[in-house]
């Protein structure tokens, strides 16, 4: 045998190094590798490994062809089988060898393969020598997530090293100590020090507690303009509402919390002393767009051509944010919270001078929005939910109410929200009802489950209150709490409607595509988990409206293990975020945004992660199916 | 030393280490006959030389890869330049890849002989159009270590057509078989590349060979033979 490693061994180390996780493991280890595989073939259909051939479980790498696990076209296939496709690079299995048991589903040969095979022994050898390989074997689609999560950051980012994500905790942008002062010094001394320091505000402390914060926009409207006397003490011009976070918390809390409150500043505190000050700037100083000013100008807007203006701005922040590698949770976060301030001045601005005022209602956020998932495309759902007193006539209060909600309705559509194409809309009189109505509407849709029953409920029991009396959106979720799992054959039937979409994991290339070479990232991709996560929450009693923490939320009560529901979780951003580059994309290209995707343009890392998320939303299928025995 | 040396029987001088290493080869036992390949040990070689000329032409490299167990065994692999007085013509060169200076650094023949003796002991021989790699090896043997090279040799270019006669007529090269089971190859006339996509080759015949029950060297052969009948009938 040959000791140094010869032509072959380099060959197939180069070779298996175009694929991860190999290209992320030292050469020394690829090599390693290398010498101790060897080459098997399988002709089609050949069975490669099953839970029956026990004793031959070893780690395969695919060489050239397609290996397919689970039975192909199985409709009930046990959980966690659910069949997919492997390629080139692909390597299998991993559970089963890290937990020295037989694999649980058979692997054959799609197509005649050629496999390396490593033994057992060696394979566990490996995830001892090379910790990039133990890794991966360890965390596969978040160890995937987060090269990916390198290469977008790489390509968005143009030659800005520095760019700190906005997941980096506070103390890590902290940029000078905080510039205090004491309650009692006047406001003289507080804006001598603002002006020797270069700061925007002023923390006065006592003993390092924070009392009070004085900014520069502050001074113009409680010190100059309001001709306060310089001497008095600097307390009196502060506020002292503060807004507090850890050092540990993340840059986009702090981003929310601005954005929320429409502030400029943060204060950072340990254990309720004072470390640092952030600024807006700090947060966002290589955006063209600041979030609070975003948040800040809506609020103050007093006409839709300055609403209009915002909900751009809103766009362009959403595009820098994705850009700086901000994840999809907190960017679609974001983008409702905005939206939800926007719609929420229109309301404001509609409801001057409108009779309307004279009604207690609650504006309802439907879809998407009303799951806090909103991407860059999406259109309007909402509704409208009032409140009766005594014995007055909803209907003569809609008539009031309608022509308000489809001023609002038009607005939205000026700002960017188009309308919805099934006129799911408060000007919709359907939609626009007291709380009784609601709550017929519904029990209508659980005692009947008819087909367009079934389609509204995926809309409408996603609703949250935007805007007004929140206590009758509150009380139609309780309601709902109460109602929805007591109707099983209902939970069925959505159930059954559920799983008519499934993701597109193909038969002979990795996914199965449309006439267009696409697939669509919202209908095959995010719809599985939004659909299956909504059932579970209703059948548990949930009362979350959004994907993820209706997950979060029926772990324990379904007994789903935690590994599990994380899995799903990272599946499902990862998707959304595949969907936000997307848009991305098109609307930098000025193209119309779309959620279809052909995989083919994806790199080949993207298209692994996005098969494995596919997977992943099977197995929740697979749950699905078999609860509720479809 | 050239060729007409070995042709009157000269015998080449060896050191007494490379006597001995010569004689702890050709003692070892030969494997049991009919042996299957899945729990066997065959060696599937390539070689480059200095052109296409059997009689005249240098053995230059030889690449090998074993199939144990009915797996190619990558790292059970031999990849070996013999030393050469004059360096092949530029031609030459261009096929095979191995330059000037790599012929002249190579390892001296009778060492590199012996080293591919004892890496492939006494395991049968497979090869595509073994005529060529058959008459390159054992005449370098004889030249270089005096051996009189009488091996089992197997030739998938005739077992082939045998298993798949669709492609009998129209498929006679390495590179066509490769192109009927998409088999890869690193880096093309290279003696170790060629090897191991011959070895993929016989793997992915594995199943027809079951399939006639010839999946041992013994079923190879007697394929071959009856390839062999049907282009020059007796």
């Amino acid at each position: 045998m040959s000791e140094a490693a010869n032509s072959l061994i380099q060959a197939t180390a180069d070779h298996l190094s175009q694929f991860a996780p190999f290209d992320q493991m030292e050469r020394e280890h690829v090599l390693w590798l290398a010498q101790k595989l060897a080459l098997g073939y399988f002709a089609k259909d050949e069975v490669v490994l099953s839970p029956e051939l026990a004793d031959q479980t070893r780690f395969f790498i695919i060489k050239q062809g397609v290996v397919v696990l689970g039975e192909q076209e199985r409709s009930q296939a046990p959980e966690g089988s659910a069949w997919l496709e492997l390629h080139e690079g692909e390597c299998f299995p991993l559970g089963a060898l890290l937990a020295k048991r037989p694999v649980t589903g058979s692997y054959r040969a799609g197509s005649d393969v050629f496999c390396y095979e490593l033994s057992a022994d060696d394979f566990l050898q490996l995830t001892r020598l090379s910790t990039a390989f133990y890794d991966f074997c360890t965390r596969r689609i978040a160890n995937l997530l987060e090269q990916s999560q390198h290469l977008i950051q790489a390509g968005y980012s143009k030659a800005s090293a520095e760019q700190q994500s906005m997941s980096s905790t506070l103390s890590a942008i902290i940029r000078r100590e905080p510039v205090t002062c004491s309650p009692d010094h006047s406001i003289r001394q507080a804006l001598q020090m603002m002006e020797d320091n270069g700061v925007g505000a002023m923390v006065a402390v006592d003993n390092q507690i924070p009392q009070g914060i004085l900014t520069l926009h502050d001074v113009l409207s409680r010190v100059a303009l309001a001709q306060t006397d310089l001497e008095l003490p600097v307390i009196g011009v502060m506020s002292t509402q503060l807004t507090t976070l850890p050092p540990h918390a993340p840059a986009h809390d702090a981003a929310l919390a601005m954005a929320r409150q429409g502030i400029r500043h943060v204060l950072i505190t340990d254990q309720g002393r004072l470390v640092g000050v952030i600024s807006e700037k700090d947060l966002f100083s290589l955006q063209r767009v600041g979030l609070s000013r975003i948040s800040t100008t809506i609020r103050h807007a007093t006409t839709l051509d300055q609403l209009k203006q915002s909900a751009r701005d809103i766009q362009q922040l959403a595009r820098n944010m994705l850009a700086q590698g901000m994840v999809a949770e907190q960017l679609t976060q974001i983008i409702t919270t905005l939206n939800d301030l926007l719609t929420t001045r229109i309301i404001e601005l509609e409801l001057q001078d409108s009779p309307v005022q004279q009604i207690e209602f609650c504006w309802l956020a439907l879809g998407s929005e009303g799951r806090f998932e909103q991407t860059l495309n999406t259109d309007q759902d909402n509704g409208i939910i009032f409140a009766l007193k005594d014995d007055e006539d909803p209907a003569a209060l809609r008539e009031v109410l309608l022509p308000f909600a489809k001023r609002i309705n038009l607005a939205l559509a000026e700002c960017g929200f188009p309308l919805c194409g099934g006129d799911v809309m408060a000007s919709n009189p359907k939609w626009c009802l007291s709380l009784k109505e609601w709550q017929n509407t519904f029990d209508k849709w659980i005692y009947h489950g008819a087909p367009m029953d079934l389609l509204h409920s995926t809309i409408f029991f996603d609703f949250r209150p935007l805007y007004g009396a929140a206590y009758l959106g509150e009380a139609l979720r309780e309601w709902l709490q109460e109602a929805a799992p007591k109707n099983s054959r209902f939970l069925h039937q959505l159930a059954v409607n559920a799983l008519r979409n499934r993701p597109p994991l193909g038969m002979v290339r990795d996914f199965v595509t449309g006439d267009d070479h696409a697939i669509d990232l919202k209908m095959n991709g995010i719809t599985p988990f939004v659909d299956a996560a909504r059932i579970f929450s209703l059948a548990v009693g949930g009362a979350q409206t959004n994907t993820l923490q209706r997950l979060r939320e029926i772990a324990a009560p379904l007994n789903i293990s935690r590994r599990d529901i994380d899995a799903y979780c990272e599946a499902f951003l990862y998707i959304q975020l595949l969907r936000l580059r997307l848009h991305h994309k098109q609307n930098e290209q000025g193209e119309t945004l779309t959620n279809r995707v052909d995989p083919d343009t994806l790199n080949n890392l993207d298209r692994r992660i996005l098969k494995e998320a596919f997977r992943q939303a099977r197995k929740l299928q697979t749950k699905l199916g078999v609860d509720y025995q479809v | 030393m050239n060729w007409l040396t070995s042709f009157f029987g000269k015998k080449p001088e060896l050191t007494p280490q490379q006597v001995q290493r010569l004689a702890a080869w050709q003692a070892l036992p030969a494997p049991r006959p009919g042996q299957k390949l899945r729990e066997s040990r065959c060696v599937v070689v390539d070689v480059e030389s200095s052109g296409l000329n059997i009689s005249r032409d240098r053995l230059i490299a030889i690449g090998a890869v074993a199939v144990v167990n009915g797996r190619a065994q990558l790292n059970d692999s031999l990849e070996i330049v013999l030393q050469q007085a004059h360096v092949s013509a530029k031609d030459n060169i261009l096929i095979h890849g191995i330059g000037g200076t790599a012929q002249q650094e190579g390892v001296p023949p009778a060492d590199a002989l012996l080293a591919f003796l004892e890496y492939l002991g006494k395991s049968p021989l497979i090869a595509f159009h073994v005529a060529f790699d058959e008459s390159m090896i054992s005449r370098a043997l004889k030249t270089f270590l005096g051996l009189d090279f009488r091996h089992e040799w197997a030739d998938l270019a005739y077992v082939a057509p045998v298993l798949y006669p669709q492609f009998a007529r129209s498929h006679r090269s390495l590179d066509d078989w490769m192109g009927i089971f998409q088999i890869s190859n690193y880096a093309r006339h290279n003696a170790l590349a060629d090897a191991l996509s011959t070895a993929e080759l016989l793997l992915a015949l594995g199943q027809k060979l079951e399939a006639r029950d010839a999946a041992s060297f013994r079923g190879l052969k007697s394929l071959e033979r009856e390839r062999r009948r049907q282009i020059q009938p007796v």
